[in-house]
């Protein structure tokens, strides 16, 4: 994961090589700073060293003389061995020394007129110190204080050669804590933003309501929220009126062809009246079914509809039976013997079986029977033992407006458009294939769920079965 | 029977009040929901046909209003939508009947007779098919009006399958009526008492037929 598209993962990505860096660099620089400044310690040091020897040093009648106070004596003791001094006339010859093999302690080093800070050559390079020039007169000579770095404090020695190992780490934990609390906060901030988007992700045709709260987004984001929620006034209104549409054309479509169905119905001539009433029921036929479509097209389905397939496929038999037998056909229910549940509205579901069933009545030869099988995994058989659908036919099968036959009327050819709708609605399938011993055979596959606590479904099938459905339609 | 016709399309309208006018009952019309009201509340019909799309109300909102004054008058609900939730809604009001337009005269009628002959509308009456009648005060059965003697059980099927001809009376309310509700009975009972009418049916030349719907029902129908 270089870069993730999370936001919250890309911050905290870009902190932790922040914190990573910080931590190298913090201590690094700090080591160096306290060397740094140990070692400017040191020179002041040896430069206060250097200018007390300076002041203990006087010339009388043309010689040196140096007398040292004890405690200074002391300090430069061979014994002691950290500290040495040498003063050096300006021949290089050495005048006074704290080692008893009186040298100079930088004799490689020229002569200047202003304090140096040295360090003594190889092999004694662990020897750093000053040296200071003082002129009495025309004479002048030079002071050279230096410490034995190898006998240093031992208290500045370790601060400095432990203190990546010993206190830099510190840096680490207090980086990472920084970076937790990074992670905590930025989570935070984002909560209201996440928040939106779990809405967001509700959002469906049927619950075109819901809109994302601005409360908490940061200002930043708030633009894109209100954009969403403008889309969604939009996409609202969009199917509202989609829907008002088909409501108010099956209206306006019905009513005329009641009020002609109705003046055919009534005349007294049957003769005029039988070939009028067969034209208006193709075309009732074909309007009904444009509108199922429309009103099924522009549906959508709540997560928590369920329906009994046992009970909706008995209503639906029920209702179509009468047909059938007047036609010399029959229906038979057979498969399971217990409720199956499934997603889906029994109503909708319902018109699926009447379709499929509706076609396998005309296209079954008289004197047979329409299996309709209901299996307990959620999946519906609709048989007949008809011709058939040919390989070929099979990918038009399901197109809007496609028969077979067009010249036979009585159909719209949206019956199979409409199935496979409601099917694609109630999130399962529907497919064909030919039985052995002819017919065709359509299943339909639900998604079976856990037995309904609230039986919505379940209503709607049992106020049909109240009032035992109605004689079919024509 | 007399019957309320409340339709806001006139021309529908007359055409049903003039059918139904000849099919021998007579029908007054009102155009709106307070038409409806106000006739409803000075006189009294056999039924009622109710389209839903009315200018002034929901037709929905009559049904419960009726319903709420516990008025027994029969309701046929009309609409224009085969809706989802229309049928259910109507008949949860308390409607007693359901018919999507454009639908066929004959049925209308047909329902409107069916809605009367409801228990609530009349006791004793005489059901028939065919030259098979049922008197359902005097419990018995005719075929060409010669009496016909069937055990108890065989007349309650009977009497249901009438109730209802030519649709289906689903085989769980069958067997609820012979046995109980709850009752634990072989599923072929029914089957046995269906056949035996059957059998008893056509020995005395009775020109119906007893249908059974598989895994459904039953339906007794004309022969052909
Ligand atoms: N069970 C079947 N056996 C053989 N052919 C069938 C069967 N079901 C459908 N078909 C063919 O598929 C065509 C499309 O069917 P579909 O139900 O979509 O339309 P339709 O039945 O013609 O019209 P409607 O919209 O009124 O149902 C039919 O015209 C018919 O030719
Ligand atoms: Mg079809």
């Amino acid at each position: 994961m270089l870069w993730s598209r999370s936001i919250v993962r890309r911050i905290l990505w870009m902190h932790v090589v922040a914190v990573g860096t910080i931590a190298l660099f913090v201590p690094l620089s700090l080591y160096l700073l306290l060397v740094a400044e140990t070692s400017s310690l040191h020179r002041e040091a040896m430069r206060e060293q250097a200018d007390r020897i300076a002041s203990h040093l006087v010339t009388t009648g043309g010689r040196w003389r140096l007398d040292l106070p004890k405690d200074m004596r002391d300090l430069y003791s061979e014994a002691l061995g950290r500290y040495i001094y040498a003063v050096v006339g300006d021949d290089g010859t050495v005048l006074f020394s704290s080692r008893y093999a009186a040298q100079a302690i930088f004799p490689d080093a020229p002569f200047t007129s202003k304090p140096e800070f040295l360090q003594a050559e190889p092999p004694h390079s662990n020897i750093s110190g000053t040296r200071i020039p003082r002129t009495e007169g025309d004479h002048t000579v030079y002071i050279e204080v230096a410490e034995n770095l190898s006998h240093r404090d031992v208290l500045i020695d370790d601060i400095v050669s432990n203190f990546i190992p010993r206190v830099a780490w510190i840096t680490l934990p207090i980086l990472l804590l920084l970076l937790g609390v990074e992670t905590h906060v930025v989570r935070r901030v984002f909560r209201p933003v996440q928040e939106a988007s779990e809405r967001a992700r509700q959002i469906s045709p049927r619950r075109t309501d819901i809109r994302l709260s601005l409360q908490d987004i940061p200002s930043e984001i708030a633009p894109l929220v209100v954009a969403v929620n403008e889309a969604l006034d939009r996409l609202e209104q969009g199917f509202r009126v989609q829907r008002e549409f088909t409501a108010d054309a099956a209206h306006e479509l019905r009513t005329p062809i009641t009020i002609l169905r109705t003046r055919i119905d009534t005349l007294v001539d049957d003769r005029v009246a039988e070939p009028l009433r067969r034209d208006l029921e193709t075309m009732t036929r074909v309007v009904t079914q444009l509108l199922e479509m429309a009103e099924v097209e522009n549906m959508a389905l709540g997560d928590s509809e369920r329906a009994d397939l046992l009970a909706v496929a008995a209503d639906v038999i029920a209702f179509l039976v009468p047909l059938a037998i007047a036609e010399g056909r029959s229906i038979a229910l057979s498969g399971v013997e217990e409720p199956v549940w499934v997603a889906g509205h029994a109503e909708v579901i319902g018109r699926a079986f009447r379709n499929l069933i509706e076609n396998a009545i005309r296209h079954t030869p008289a004197g047979t029977v329409v299996e309709v099988i209901v299996e307990a995994d959620g999946t519906v058989h609709v048989c007949d033992e008809g011709p058939g659908i040919a390989d070929a036919e099979r990918e038009f099968l399901f197109r809007r407006f496609w028969r077979r036959d067009r010249k036979r009327s009585g159909g719209a050819g949206l019956g199979l458009s409409i199935v496979r709708r409601i099917m694609e609605l109630s999130g399962g399938s529907v497919t064909v294939a030919n039985r052995t011993d002819g017919g065709a055979c359509f299943t339909l596959r639900f998604r079976v769920v856990p037995a309904a606590a609230d039986q919505d479904g379940a209503a709607v099938v049992q106020a049909a079965e109240r009032d035992d459905g109605a004689a079919p339609a024509s | 029977m007399r019957v309320l016709i409340v339709e806001d399309n006139e021309e529908l309208a007359r055409l049903v009040v003039g059918g139904l006018a000849k099919a021998g009952h007579p029908a007054e019309h009102a155009a709106t929901a307070a038409e409806a009201r106000h006739m409803l509340a000075v006189d009294t019909y056999d039924a009622v046909i109710l389209d839903l799309g009315l200018p002034d109300a929901d037709g929905l909102v009559i049904v419960r209003e009726m319903r709420a004054r516990q008025d027994p008058t029969a309701i046929l609900v009309l609409t224009a939508r085969a809706g989802v939730d229309d049928r259910v809604e109507g008949l949860r009001c308390g409607a007693d009947d359901y018919l999507v337009k454009p639908f066929a005269f004959e049925e209308l009628v047909a329902r409107l007779e069916a809605l009367s002959r409801r228990p609530r509308a009349m006791q004793g009456q005489v059901l028939s098919i065919a030259n098979l009648s049922f008197d359902t005060a005097g419990r018995q059965a005719f075929v060409d009006e010669v009496p016909h003697v069937l055990s108890a059980r065989e007349l309650a099927v009977l009497e249901m399958l009438m109730r209802r001809k030519g649709r289906v009376v689903p085989k769980k309310l069958v067997e609820d009526q012979l046995f109980g509700a709850g009752g634990d009975l072989s599923s072929n009972a029914v089957e046995v008492y269906v056949h035996r009418l059957r059998k008893q049916l056509a020995e005395r030349g009775a020109l119906v037929t007893i249908h059974t719907v598989r895994g459904v029902g039953y339906m007794i129908a004309e022969a052909k």
